[in-house]
């Protein structure tokens, strides 16, 4: 699976998110790809979800994809809540 | 085969890639990784450096139009095009010291009671570039930039994140992640101020921002709007038929919106080939820490902070962006016009009405966001006679960070005990 992380300029805060999202599928047994970019270039790139901060996603309500929000971009376990269900369900359906 | 080792050295796209290389074989990863990573760096530095002559092209002109309006030398604070833009001279040193630099953190950190480890890959490029910049103008042989320039830079990256961190667990409330940005000092420092003329019950996030203004969160649009205006006014002030060489006939708003479009153009692809670059390095830098230095507290960008208080963000930036506009208006008694410069005041603004608001609420946040986008315009028109970056070929920018302008100031004060003069 595919994913894109968004923050305002593409390599500080979206970088993280997709370094802690990578971790916290690793540890429960899933690979996923991805990419850290900007809200500029994020709209219309091809991939199984996005997920930025609260502020940035309300830029993105306008995609086909699902859009995660990050209230606490600090609180990992927040992250895994709305991460992990999404992972799964996605892995899921590749397998079939 | 010395010859061919210090030409390969030499170009520090080579070292980057090498160090990505490096760090995913430490990291164990597979080899389609290591091949992609290392590939990708290479890329994202080549795409960064096309990028920096994009905006060198349009800042000439640029320059030329504002010294005729103005009689003045108009500058735009922004460290990632102006380090990429001397990277054709001091590249080799810039990257020695970016890698050097993250070693002797990771040394400090694994031994004192300091456990940050910096992370925002952009930030470290940017401060080993101006450490290059500065003992090269020094007169400081290759050899000793890479040196002093790692120290102090790895020092930097564990004192910086230290002095905010009292800040950043009363925002966030808690010590596991530090800040890791080159403006931490400066936006504490407003943050205090705020706190001190603000009032902490009214906080800024009960406010309505009207939703008109969201559009300003990109970058791209924001920049080139100021951009457009920037090099329009200059353009009304230039003599016409000066106006008429320089845009080489064309209707001189057409040729001067266009420069301003091309001035973003280039700032857009070279902030992609950064996100290439560190979309490889900063991942295996993080693996290698984590590994050495347990219990270490990631040192991270400015925007973690946006999300505890979005509307300060906004209340930050557009007072910074009041007090940046007053310190370009009264350039006229300083060495150098500091144009506003978008990129700093939307992140240290935004960072330092977050702090503020933390501090003294909502009137904490305008009077912390405005006192930024002030000093710190200030700063960098006082501090601008002390490093000369024309002599690279680079007209129209300037250093930003106010961190590593500090730092600067402190190396050239050292420097003139030992007789090292402007």
């Amino acid at each position: 699976m595919y994913i894109v992380s968004v923050c305002g300029m593409g390599f500080g805060t979206s970088l993280m998110l997709l370094m802690d999202i990578q971790s916290i599928a690793k540890d429960f047994g899933y690979e996923v790809d991805g990419e850290a970019t900007d809200l500029g270039s994020a709209k219309g790139k091809k991939c199984d979800f996005m997920v930025a901060s609260s502020e940035i996603a309300a830029e993105l309500s306008d995609q086909d994809v699902p859009i995660i929000s990050i209230n606490n971009l600090l609180d990992k376990e927040e992250l895994k809540q709305k991460v992990l269900p999404l992972i799964e369900s996605i892995a899921k359906e590749e397998s079939k | 085969m010395i010859d061919f080792l210090v030409s390969i050295l030499s170009n520090p796209a080579i070292i980057l890639g090498i160090i990505a290389a490096v760090g995913l074989i430490a990291l164990r990863k597979s080899t389609s990784d290591i091949i992609k990573g290392t590939l990708k760096t290479l890329f994202g530095f080549l795409i960064l450096q096309q990028g920096s002559n994009i905006i060198v092209n349009s800042l000439v002109p640029f320059s030329t139009m504002f010294t005729e309006a103005f009689g003045l030398t108009g500058i735009v604070a922004e460290d990632n095009s102006l380090v990429a833009a001397v990277q054709t001279v001091l590249g080799k040193e810039t990257a020695l010291i970016l890698i050097f630099s993250f070693l002797i953190n990771i040394v400090i950190a694994r031994f004192t009671k300091y456990k940050y480890i910096f992370l925002t890959g952009h930030m470290m490029f940017s401060f080993a570039g101006t450490m290059a910049i500065v003992f090269n103008q020094m007169g400081v042989s290759s050899f000793w930039t890479v040196v002093i320039g790692s120290v102090i830079q790895g020092i930097s990256m564990v004192i910086f994140p230290a002095i905010s961190q009292p800040f950043v667990r009363k925002i966030t409330g808690n010590d596991n992640v530090a800040f890791g940005f080159w403006g931490s000092s400066w936006i504490s420092l407003s943050g205090w101020i705020g706190g001190k003329l603000g009032n902490k019950e009214k906080s800024s996030e009960s406010m309505k921002v009207p939703k008109s203004i969201d559009f300003l969160k990109d970058m791209s649009i924001l920049m080139g709007l100021i951009m457009i205006i920037v090099y329009v006014v200059t353009a009304i002030f230039v003599d016409p038929k000066v106006m008429a060489e320089i845009s080489g006939g064309e209707n001189p708003f057409q040729f001067a919106i266009f420069q301003a479009l091309g001035f973003v153009v280039g700032i857009l692809i070279l902030l992609q080939g950064v996100r290439m670059f560190l979309g490889e390095i900063v991942p295996a830098f993080k693996g290698i820490g984590e590994k050495i230095v347990p219990g270490a507290k990631p040192a991270l960008d400015v925007p973690i902070f946006f999300s505890f208080a979005p509307i300060a963000v906004t209340l930050g930036f557009l007072s910074a962006l009041v007090g940046g506009l007053i310190v370009t208006f009264i350039s006229s008694l300083l060495p150098v016009v500091v144009l506003p410069s978008v990129i700093g005041l939307f992140f240290m603004g935004g960072a330092a009405g977050v702090f503020g608001n933390a501090t003294g609420g909502r009137r904490g946040a305008i009077i912390s966001g405005f006192v930024l986008g002030f000093s710190w315009s200030l700063l960098v028109a006082l501090a601008y006679p002390l490093v000369d970056v024309t002599q690279y070929g680079v007209q129209g920018l300037w250093f930003a960070s106010p961190d590593a302008i500090l730092v600067v100031i402190i190396i050239r004060l050292i420097g003139m005990l030992f007789g090292i003069h402007i």
